[in-house]
C-alpha cells in the first residue's frame, strides 16, 4: 500500500458569506503528524469541517487533493470512503441506531461492496478495539452518542477512527473535555495507528495533547492563515511564552478572523 | 328455522335473519341504527367529516378470491406463531383455528356470530359495554351492522403463552368493513393478541370502514394488544379500540398504521381499577395524500393508576397527520401518574404533522404527569455525521428513520408480523 498524500492549496472557506479561512496551504503525508494550533476564532475548526465537506462551509477557492483525487468534487460520504476521517468536536446523537450497527455500516461502506466484514468478525474486532480504548462493552448496544458524556463521545470518535483506519485523520479538538487518563488513551490510539499508511492533522488549543502525541510539524493559525510553522519545539515555545509573544513578533494585534480588516 | 324480527332497517333485518340472531341483539342493533341515522357527520377539532358521504349498502354474504399478499403473509405468521387465529374477509369468516393446547385450558376463540349463539350470557353482558353505540356516528354504525368479528374469552388464571391473531381483510368487493372484536380476559389471566385490519384500496369513494375492538380486562389480568392497519385511499376509515381495566389489571397497546387513507382513530384505556396500568406505543407511517386523525387516550379513574403514551409518526408525500395524546385524571384517581411522548418526522416539504398533547387533571393529588412533543424534519447534522463515516445519504436517512421506528416495531409481540410491517414501511418510504 502506498503512502497517502493530502494536499491543500490556497484554500479559502466562507461561512454565511464571511470568509474564515483565507488562503491556506498544507501538505500532509502518510506517517506524518501535523498539529494546527492557535487561539479560538482563528479558523482551525472551519478548516477541518471544510475538508470533510460540511454543507454549511463553502469553499470559495483553492484545491484539495487526496492522492491526486479532487476531494472538493466529492460528497461527504465519498470523502470518507476515499480515506478522510474527521473526529468531530460535537458529534451528533442518533436515537434508535445502536453504536454497533452504525459502526458496522460505516466500516462496510468504507470496505466497499462485496468486501463486507462478516458479522462475527466485526464483533470480535469491535470488542478488541473497545477493550484497547477501555470502553465498556455495553457501549456497543447503546444508541449512537445518545446520553454519552463529553469524554465518551470523544472516545467513540477515536474508536471509529481506529476501526476505519483512514488515510488521513483529522482530529478537531479531541482533547477538549478529556481528563488526563482519557487523554492518554486517545493518544495511545493515535500512536498505535501511526504508520506510513496514515497521516494526521491534529487541531488543538493546547500543547498538553502534544506531550503524548509528538507532532512532526506544528503550524500556528491566526486570522484564517498559517502564520508560523515549525517542529515540536514551536509547541513548547508557545506553551512557555503564550500566543501573545508570537503575536507581537508577527505584528498581529487581534488574531481572530475579521480583526485584520 | 327462521325467527321473526321487528327490525325496521332492512340491513339489520338482513343480518338478523342471516345469523338467526336473538331478539336482544336485534334490538340493540335497531337502537344503534337509529342513533347512526340521527347523528350528524361531525366537524372534529382537526378533521371535517361533514362533506364525507356515508355509503352504507347491502352487506355481502360471500367473498371471492384468495387472501391478498399482506393477508397471506400475516396468516402464515399466525400459523408459525402457534396457530391461534381467525381470518375474516369482507365480513365473512373464512377460517377459525384454535390449537388444542389452548382449547384444553378453556380458552374460547370464535367468530362473534357463533359466540352470540354458543355463549349468549358472556356476549350479552360484555358486547357494547366498552364501546357503546352512543359515542360516535361510526361507533353507532358498527354497533348496528357489525358482521364478521371475533370473540375471545380467557378464563380466570389462565396465562396464555401463545398469541392469538385476528386478520380482517377488506377487498374491493366489500361494501365497507364493520368488524368487531370482543375480548374478555378474566381475573389473573394473561393474553397477547395481534389484530390486523387490511384494506385493499384504490378509490371506493363513500365507502365507510368502522372497526371496533372491545377489551374487558379483569382484576390482576394482563393483556398485550397489538393492532396493525393498512388503509387505502378512497373510503373513510374509523377505528375505535378501548380497554376497560379492573383492579391491578394491565394493558399494553402496540399500534401500527401504514396507510394513505382517510382515517379517524381512537385507542383508549379506561383505568377503572385501583393500581391498573396501561401503555400505548404507536407508530404511524403516512404517504400519498393520507389524512390521519389519531387519538391515544388514557382515562384514569382508579387510585394509583399509571399510564404512558409514546406516539411516533413518519410522513412523506402530502400526508397530513394529527397525533393527539390525551390523559384525563378524573377526580378520585389520586396518586395517578402519566407520561406522554410524541415525535413526528416529516420527510419532504409537503408532509404535515401535528402533535397535540392533552392533559386534563381533575384530581389534586397526582404523582407525576408529563409530556414531551416534537415535530420536525430529518436532522441534517445527523445525516452529515453518518455520511462523514462513509455512509451514503439514502442509507443514512434510512438509518435515522428506522432509529425512530425500530423500538416501536420491536414492541410488536409477533415476530413474523414485525418483519411484514417492516417491509411495508420500507416499501412505502422508498427505503428499500
Amino acid at each position: 500500500m502506498s503512502s497517502p498524500v493530502l494536499t491543500i492549496e490556497d484554500l479559502r472557506v466562507s461561512v454565511e458569506d464571511k470568509e474564515i479561512v483565507k488562503g491556506l496551504s498544507l501538505q500532509i503525508k502518510g506517517g506524518e503528524i501535523h498539529a494546527v494550533m492557535g487561539p479560538n476564532g482563528t479558523g482551525k475548526s472551519t478548516l477541518a469541517s471544510a475538508l470533510m465537506g460540511h454543507p454549511a462551509y463553502s469553499v470559495t477557492s483553492g484545491r484539495v487533493t487526496l492522492d491526486g483525487e479532487d476531494v472538493l468534487a466529492m460528497s461527504v460520504d465519498e470523502r470518507a470512503r476515499a480515506g478522510l476521517f474527521l473526529a468531530m468536536q460535537y458529534p451528533a446523537e442518533v436515537s434508535g441506531v445502536s453504536n454497533a450497527n452504525f459502526l458496522r455500516t460505516a466500516l462496510n461502506a468504507r470496505r466497499g461492496e462485496g468486501n463486507e466484514l462478516p458479522v462475527i468478525k466485526f464483533h470480535r474486532l469491535l470488542q478488541q478495539k473497545m477493550k484497547d480504548l477501555n470502553i465498556d462493552p455495553s457501549f456497543a448496544e447503546r444508541y449512537l452518542n445518545e446520553g454519552f458524556s463529553g469524554g465518551e463521545k470523544k472516545r467513540n470518535e477515536i474508536l471509529q477512527m481506529s476501526l476505519l483506519e483512514p488515510k488521513i485523520a483529522i482530529l478537531d479538538e479531541i482533547d477538549s473535555g478529556l481528563d488526563i487518563d482519557a487523554l492518554k488513551l486517545v493518544a495511545d490510539a493515535v500512536n498505535q495507528l501511526r504508520s506510513p499508511q496514515t497521516g494526521f492533522l491534529i487541531i488543538t488549543h493546547y500543547q498538553r495533547l502534544l506531550q503524548y502525541i509528538v507532532p512532526d510539524y506544528v503550524h500556528v493559525m491566526m486570522q484564517g492563515r498559517i502564520v508560523k510553522s515549525g517542529d515540536k519545539t514551536l509547541a513548547e515555545y508557545l506553551e512557555a511564552n503564550g500566543y501573545d509573544t508570537l503575536k507581537r513578533e508577527l505584528g498581529i494585534v487581534d488574531e481572530t478572523v475579521g480583526a485584520e480588516a | 328455522m327462521s325467527i321473526k324480527t321487528s327490525a325496521h332497517s332492512p340491513l339489520v333485518a338482513d343480518l338478523a335473519s342471516r345469523f338467526q340472531e336473538a331478539p336482544w341483539l336485534v334490538q340493540q342493533r335497531e337502537r344503534a341504527f337509529a342513533l347512526y341515522t340521527s347523528m350528524p357527520s361531525p366537524k372534529l377539532e382537526k378533521t371535517d367529516l361533514r362533506d364525507r358521504p356515508w355509503l352504507v349498502e347491502s352487506i355481502p354474504s360471500a367473498t371471492t378470491g384468495g387472501a391478498g399478499a399482506a393477508a397471506q403473509a400475516l396468516l402464515e405468521g399466525a400459523k408459525a406463531a402457534g396457530g391461534a387465529y381467525v381470518y375474516v374477509r369482507d365480513g365473512v369468516t373464512i377460517e377459525t383455528s384454535l390449537p388444542h393446547s389452548l382449547a384444553k385450558q378453556g380458552v374460547v376463540l370464535l367468530d362473534l356470530h357463533t359466540a352470540v349463539d354458543q355463549h349468549p350470557e358472556w356476549v350479552r353482558r360484555h358486547l357494547y359495554s366498552v364501546v357503546p353505540a352512543e359515542e360516535s356516528k361510526w361507533a353507532a354504525l358498527n354497533a348496528a351492522l357489525w358482521h364478521g368479528g371475533v370473540f375471545v374469552h380467557v378464563p380466570s388464571g389462565v396465562r396464555l403463552e401463545l398469541p392469538i391473531h385476528f386478520i380482517y381483510e377488506e377487498t374491493m368487493t366489500g361494501k365497507g368493513g364493520l368488524p368487531r372484536s370482543l375480548i374478555v380476559v378474566e381475573d389473573r389471566a394473561s393474553l397477547s393478541f395481534a389484530e390486523a385490519y387490511l384494506c385493499h384500496g384504490e378509490r371506493q369513494e363513500g365507502v365507510v370502514h368502522s372497526a371496533v375492538t372491545e377489551l374487558v380486562v379483569g382484576p390482576d389480568a394482563d393483556v398485550t394488544a397489538a393492532c396493525l392497519s393498512r388503509y387505502g385511499k378512497g373510503p373513510t376509515n374509523f377505528f375505535t379500540r378501548r380497554a376497560k381495566l379492573a383492579d391491578n389489571a394491565s394493558v399494553d397497546w402496540v399500534i401500527g398504521d401504514v396507510s394513505d387513507g382517510f382515517t379517524v382513530g381512537l385507542v383508549e384505556s379506561r383505568l377503572e381499577g385501583p393500581g391498573s396500568k396501561s401503555t400505548t406505543r404507536s407508530f404511524g407511517v403516512g404517504y400519498g395524500r393520507q389524512r390521519l386523525d389519531f387519538t391515544a387516550s388514557m382515562d384514569h379513574f382508579g387510585h394509583h393508576s399509571e399510564s404512558d403514551i409514546t406516539l411516533m409518526g413518519v410522513l412523506r408525500g402530502r400526508a397530513s397527520s394529527t397525533y393527539r395524546s390525551s390523559t384525563h385524571i378524573e377526580r378520585g384517581a389520586d396518586e395517578a401518574s402519566s407520561e406522554q411522548h410524541d415525535r413526528m418526522l416529516m420527510l419532504g416539504s409537503r408532509a404535515q404533522a401535528d402533535a397535540i398533547p392533552m392533559l386534563l387533571i381533575d384530581e389534586n393529588d397526582v404523582q407525576r404527569c408529563g409530556h414531551a412533543a416534537s415535530v420536525g424534519r430529518i436532522d441534517e447534522n445527523q445525516v452529515y455525521y453518518l455520511m462523514a463515516r462513509g455512509i451514503p445519504r439514502a442509507e443514512a436517512e434510512r438509518m435515522i428513520i428506522w432509529g425512530y421506528l425500530q423500538p416501536l416495531v420491536d414492541a410488536f409481540p409477533v415476530e413474523p408480523w414485525r418483519s411484514e410491517v417492516a417491509s411495508w414501511i420500507d416499501g412505502e418510504l422508498n427505503l428499500r
